[in-house]
């Protein structure tokens, strides 16, 4: 009897053992399921280049997952439950003085740069001064990281102190966008007027020396760059992939066909027209998570914009915009990869603003509203608007506009613009597309050739366009882009409000959680109140794997080293 | 006319018209409105990058300093450098470049190849259904937008020959180091017959109608004629002297082409995703990188004025006419 | 000495146009019917479309659904019916190409007018000028000069046809040149004829059916540029033209869903319409000019068009 119930249960037992190793669960973020083995090639496909290997030079995203591979950064993030928080790379721990103006770091030990030298709060301290010293020009580019810093210096070989002006709120999700490089190789570049730093280009002189999980075997820019594991990483998890293949893919198209026919493991972002078709691939797993990219339509809010300025009244945008089909967007142009959104910073980030609105889909209140509000309908079903008088006297005129459509976007803009064009016409305004080319042609065509924020000079020639923002975890920058000092710069609504650019300086040096977290979620509201920006969708970010391969976390992409060292093969 | 003053008056005329598509090129692109980096939009291009850049790239001086700039530049075999990456734009294009030379090359070698044999099956079966068949059907291909016809070939042939749609090779061929140099050199060629055939069955048809020509020529002429009464092997014949008949107008032909070639080899580039010039300059067009399209657009005119120089040149040479 | 386009060209001395020529001898070449006959069926379309495909671009099924009694050639990327994007296309497509054309040759014929009419210094200058705007590569322009001037129909329309008015010019020049050695031009000359009278009696009517043929041609060669143009994303947004079609498939990765039919018909129909013109446009030159008939295939030979193999005259 024993002996039987002992051979029961270790079937059991057996069997429960297999299902567990061999089938891995749909969504699984954490890289638990099925054996890991040690080991091979993991082949990306990316629709996205690194641009250089120069942390100073370079402008294209899938850089800074590069430079997430081979240089040390104080700290990374992880994505637990849905939601960000940042945690130590090199840095094991951290703490704040009393005034909130010094943070001092405390750094691992034992790392090594790829030549044999120890990585210390030294190389820290130099890159942050560097990038402090020169930062209206060489290293502009990393300028954000040092905002409102005095000074760093290192204590001692694993403590590092950056002391700063004033306090800053935000600290940590501003640090984990720079990198801290070898002083002893870079030093040299910077001498003089640093211009030596912009002319270093690493990826054509290799082999390079770096300090991360991986080293860097060869590059091409438009090509292959191989990542090879460096055995002698110690302050993180180390890659489990003997070596990281990416290559860059011109054609989306050509990269699925890849994927499917196994020549590539993995591709980071799957076009929305592909999903569906790599969906039927059994050999292929499909990761959906929630995104950080929002599409929406741009009003041109700026106050003295001098025509079409009934466009300037939150009720008629609100009045249009409620005319608009979001969940047809959703289906025709995402595939279903997408969902309504309200807020400006993008659902993921920290303190989203989760309860504004919700836009209603309600065409027959808003013709209620836009009638109520004089815009009467002409014969030929478009309204007009009545004439004004005072500074910005305009006669009375159709309402009908261009909407500016670039055509850099990763996903069907004309497609997205027909839905919104069939709303519009439901609520008596015609809109006709106009070609916005590319990302800098279009942005041109929102704010001027003479766009100059001193005089106030610029946005006055476009009323609307479509366009996408992709977020980041931290919602400074998203809150930033409709304040007067961007200007001509990243602001595209042209929108002026002393108050708001106010509270947009407070909430980057309130230190406390809770306060910072208010401010932040009003000032979203303002920005839904005033409707600067329609939200339409948010995209998912989908990426896909051959199931030979597990342990991908979609999320944590370009944010955390953990991003290539955890994915493995399957045992 | 002497042929020296022949060839010094072509050689002259070729530099002229370098120069002039070098100011097209200047002022083509300054005549647009704003300057490519103040509409540079990327995570850090902040007002303090921008203008470090601006001033790299010499863009705050004015027009006619800017051109006497580039002309010194060019004198120099400097072509400016990049917005996007900052790098020399001969750094950037010359890869490029030597990814399309050899593709283009087979696909002239398709070309002549398909339009020979179709050229000489149609003069040998003049008049039949075999003729007017290969004659219209080169026509018909000459009518495909090429990128069409690529996209063709990738929808119904490349699965059917196993072949790869895309890129210049298989991204992780020997990454390791572990591939022999004949493995590698396959895996290129491989990847290189899809986009030259698609160029190849564009344009074979004319060199059809010329090979023919010359064929029907040489079948009609007095000592073909008299070999063959001889008895002499009339395929070595007719071949002997149809090539040299048809000799002149390929040559001719295929130089003064090269302008055309252009436009397809862009598409074609695009269609396959082939690393080349043609794909460059779409991506160039995409990222505003107007230092790189002026280098681009620079070479390409350069390379058709140079062709029809050498046309120019092996004209004179061939034409028995002019040999008096 | 001659350069090789000039050599290459040389088989085109042109010939006497006597009217009726084209009614006559060219009308009833099945060539130029069967190709009537198809640019006609085509034009019909495009006007009719406005009738016959309202509203193209509506979604009206799934993405990407495969031909059926419901959608003849199935729906595109966005679910709209492929016939009726075609019908719309037409529109847009000739209506490109006949405008390209007639700017082309507008400007060829002008140019070659006045170089042949006129001589001497006008002739050198103008034809310098020609010959540079021959020699630059003609695709990369226009891809240039789209991408910084903007998208709109007209520009396209314009782009195309400020490029390939050369060979027009020159045909037209040498044209004008031998009429107006003519006996009875010079007789008329001696008699105190004006110029306009000289160029409107005797010259244009030499002239003008040659001038059409030419024009044939080009509208297929318009029409190929602009599928150029559209695939490079460079065209009017707005607008459905079959190069759109072409390059819609291609961007919403219709060869990954295995969607041929909306790959397959778009390309089909910028075939059949250039076909047909060169069908057209050939024969006319043909009787207008016999010893053409040898050398010369198709539209884009405009550049060149391969020369005969010498023979002594």
């Amino acid at each position: 009897m024993r002996n039987k119930a002992a051979i029961c249960l270790s079937v059991v037992l057996a069997i429960l053992v297999v299902a567990g190793c061999g089938g891995s669960s749909s969504s699984n973020q954490t890289g638990e399921s099925g054996a890991v083995v040690q080991g091979g090639i993991l082949r990306v496909g990316t629709i996205n280049y690194i641009d250089t290997l120069n942390p100073f030079l370079y402008i294209e995203s899938q850089a800074g997952n590069a430079f997430n591979m081979i240089f040390p950064q104080l700290v990374q993030y992880d994505y637990k439950d849905g939601k960000y928080e940042i945690v130590g790379d090199l840095a094991r721990s951290w703490d704040t003085s009393a005034d909130g103006k010094d943070w001092t770091f405390h750094l691992k030990s034992g790392g090594k740069w790829s030549d044999g030298q120890p990585i210390t709060a030294e190389d820290a301290a130099w890159t942050l001064n560097t990038t402090l010293k020169y930062q209206n020009g060489p290293t502009a580019v990393l300028a954000g990281t040092v905002a409102h810093v005095d000074n760093a210096e290192a204590t001692d070989p694993n403590t590092l102190v950056i002391h700063y002006k004033k306090p800053v709120g935000n600290v940590l999700a501003v640090l984990e966008l720079g990198w801290i490089l070898p002083k002893h190789v870079w030093e040299k570049y910077a001498v003089g007027n640093g211009k030596g730093l912009k002319t270093y280009h690493p990826e054509q002189n290799l082999p390079m020396v770096t300090g991360g999980a991986y080293t860097i075997k060869s590059y091409e820019k438009k090509g292959t760059t191989v990542f090879l594991k460096d055995p002698n990483f110690t302050y993180g998890q180390p890659s489990n992939a003997d070596a990281v293949a990416l290559t860059y893919y011109t054609n989306a198209d050509a990269m699925i066909t890849d994927l499917k026919g196994g020549q590539l493991d993995y591709v980071d972002q799957v076009p929305f027209s592909a999903v569906n078709v790599v969906k039927k691939e059994s050999s292929i797993q499909v990761d959906t998570v929630p995104g950080f990219e929002t599409t929406n339509i741009t009003w041109n809010s700026n106050p003295q914009k001098p025509k079409n300025r009934e466009l300037l009244d939150p009720q008629v945008k609100k009045a249009l915009s409620m005319c608009v089909d979001r969940d047809k967007i959703i289906d025709v142009v995402f595939s279903g990869y997408a969902e309504k959104v309200e807020n400006l910073v993008g659902n993921p980030a920290i303190y989203a603003n989760t309860d504004l609105g919700p836009l209603e889909y309600d065409c027959d209140a808003a013709n209620q509203m836009l009638d109520q509000l004089g815009y009467t309908k002409g014969a030929d079903g478009i309204r007009v608007a009545p004439a004004t008088s005072g500074q910005y006297a305009q006669p009375a005129h159709k309402m009908q506009y261009e909407i500016i459509v670039p055509n850099s976007l990763d996903f069907n803009g004309d497609r997205e613009f027909q839905v919104v064009q069939e709303g519009f016409a439901q609520a008596g305004v015609k809109v006709t597309e106009k070609a916005g080319g590319d990302s800098s042609s279009a942005y041109a065509l929102e704010t001027d050739d003479n766009c100059d924020a001193a005089t106030s000079t610029g946005y006055s020639k476009f009323d609307i366009a479509m366009w996408d923002w992709v977020g980041y975890v931290d919602p400074d920058f998203m809150l930033s882009v409709v304040t007067k000092g961007q200007w001509c710069s990243w602001s595209d609504t042209g929108w002026v409000n002393a108050d708001y650019d106010k509270m947009y300086v407070q909430q980057a040096t309130t230190v406390d959680p809770g306060e910072r977290e208010q401010l932040v979620k009003e000032m979203q509201k303002i920005i839904y109140d005033n409707v600067l920006y329609t939200q339409l969708v948010e995209e998912q970010a989908i990426d896909a794997h051959r199931k030979e391969w597990d342990g991908f976390n979609t999320a944590l992409s370009a944010y955390s080293k953990t991003y290539y060292t955890a994915p493995h093969k399957v045992g | 006319m002497t042929g020296l003053d022949y060839i010094a008056k072509r050689v002259l005329f070729a530099l002229a018209t370098v120069f002039a598509a070098v100011t097209l090129n200047f002022i083509l692109f300054r005549a647009i409105p704003g300057d490519a980096v103040q509409a540079l939009r990327c995570q850090h291009c902040t007002v303090q990058f921008k203008n470090a850049l601006r001033q790299d790239l010499g863009l705050d001086k004015s027009k006619w300093e800017q051109y006497k700039l580039y002309l010194q530049g060019l004198a120099h075999g400097d072509l400016g450098k990049s917005v996007r990456s900052q790098r020399p734009v001969w750094d950037e294009l010359w890869p490029s470049i030597k990814n399309t030379i050899p593709m283009v090359a087979l696909g002239y070698l398709f070309s002549v190849l398909f339009g020979t044999i179709v050229g000489v099956v149609s003069a040998w079966r003049r008049g039949t259904i075999v003729d007017k068949g290969g004659l219209w059907t080169g026509l018909a291909f000459y009518s495909m937008p090429p990128q069409w016809l690529g996209l063709m070939i990738v929808l119904f042939v490349a699965g059917a020959v196993g072949l790869p749609t895309s890129g210049i090779k298989d991204p992780t061929l020997g990454i390791l180091g572990d591939a022999s140099t004949w493995d590698l050199i396959v895996d290129r060629l491989r990847h290189m017959i899809l986009p030259a055939l698609t160029i190849g069955l564009v344009l074979y048809g004319e060199y059809a109608l010329i090979v023919r020509s010359a064929m029907l020529e040489t079948l009609g002429e007095d000592y073909v004629l008299t070999a063959r009464a001889k008895g002499l092997s009339s395929w070595a014949t007719v071949w002997r002297h149809g090539f040299r008949n048809a000799l002149l107008p390929v040559v001719t032909l295929g130089a003064l082409s090269l302008g055309y070639i252009i436009g397809g080899f862009i598409t074609v580039e695009y269609v396959f995703s082939y690393p080349g010039i043609g794909l460059a300059i779409v991506e160039a067009i995409d990222q505003r990188d107007f230092p790189i399209l002026q280098g681009a657009f620079l070479l390409l005119a350069i390379s058709v004025i140079f062709f029809n120089l050498i046309a120019d040149l092996l004209y004179f040479r061939l034409d028995p006419r002019v040999r008096a | 000495m001659t350069t090789a386009i000039e050599a290459v060209e040389a088989a085109e001395s042109p010939v006497d146009v006597r009217p009726g020529l084209l009614r006559s001898k060219v009308l009833r070449q099945p060539q130029t019917i069967v190709g009537l006959s198809v640019i006609g069926l085509f034009v019909v379309l495009a006007l009719l479309s406005p009738v016959l495909a309202p509203n193209p671009k509506e979604q009206v099924g799934p993405v990407f659904d495969p031909p059926s009694s419901a959608h003849w050639l199935g729906t595109d990327g966005g679910g709209a019916d492929m016939v009726k994007l075609l019908i719309a296309g037409a529109r847009v497509s000739l209506l490109v190409g006949f405008c390209a054309a007639v700017v082309s040759a507008f400007i060829g014929g002008s140019i070659g007018l006045a170089s042949g009419f006129f001589g001497g210094k006008t002739d050198t200058v103008l034809m310098r000028f020609t010959d540079y705007v021959i020699v630059i590569p003609d695709v990369p322009l226009m891809i240039v000069a789209a991408a910084l001037f903007g998208r709109s129909l007209t520009n396209i329309i314009l782009i195309i046809g400020v490029i390939y008015w050369t060979t027009t010019a020159r045909l037209i020049r040498a044209q004008v040149k031998s009429v107006r050695e003519r006996v009875y031009v010079k007789r008329a000359r001696a008699l105190g004829a004006g110029n306009s009278r000289l160029v409107g009696k005797h010259i244009l009517p030499q002239v003008a059916p040659l001038l059409i043929a030419n024009t044939v041609l080009l509208v297929a060669y318009a029409i190929f540029a602009e599928t150029f143009i559209t695939f490079l994303g460079l065209g009017d947004p707005s607008l459905i033209s079959w190069g759109r079609l072409i390059e819609n498939a291609f961007i919403d990765d219709a060869l990954l869903n295995d969607a041929w039919w909306a790959i397959v018909p778009p390309g089909v129909c910028v075939a059949l319409v250039v076909l047909a013109c060169t069908m057209v446009g050939q024969s006319m030159e043909e009787s207008l000019n016999p010893r053409l008939s040898v050398g010369h295939l198709s539209p884009r030979r405009f550049r060149v068009r391969p020369a005969p193999p010498p023979r002594e005259p």
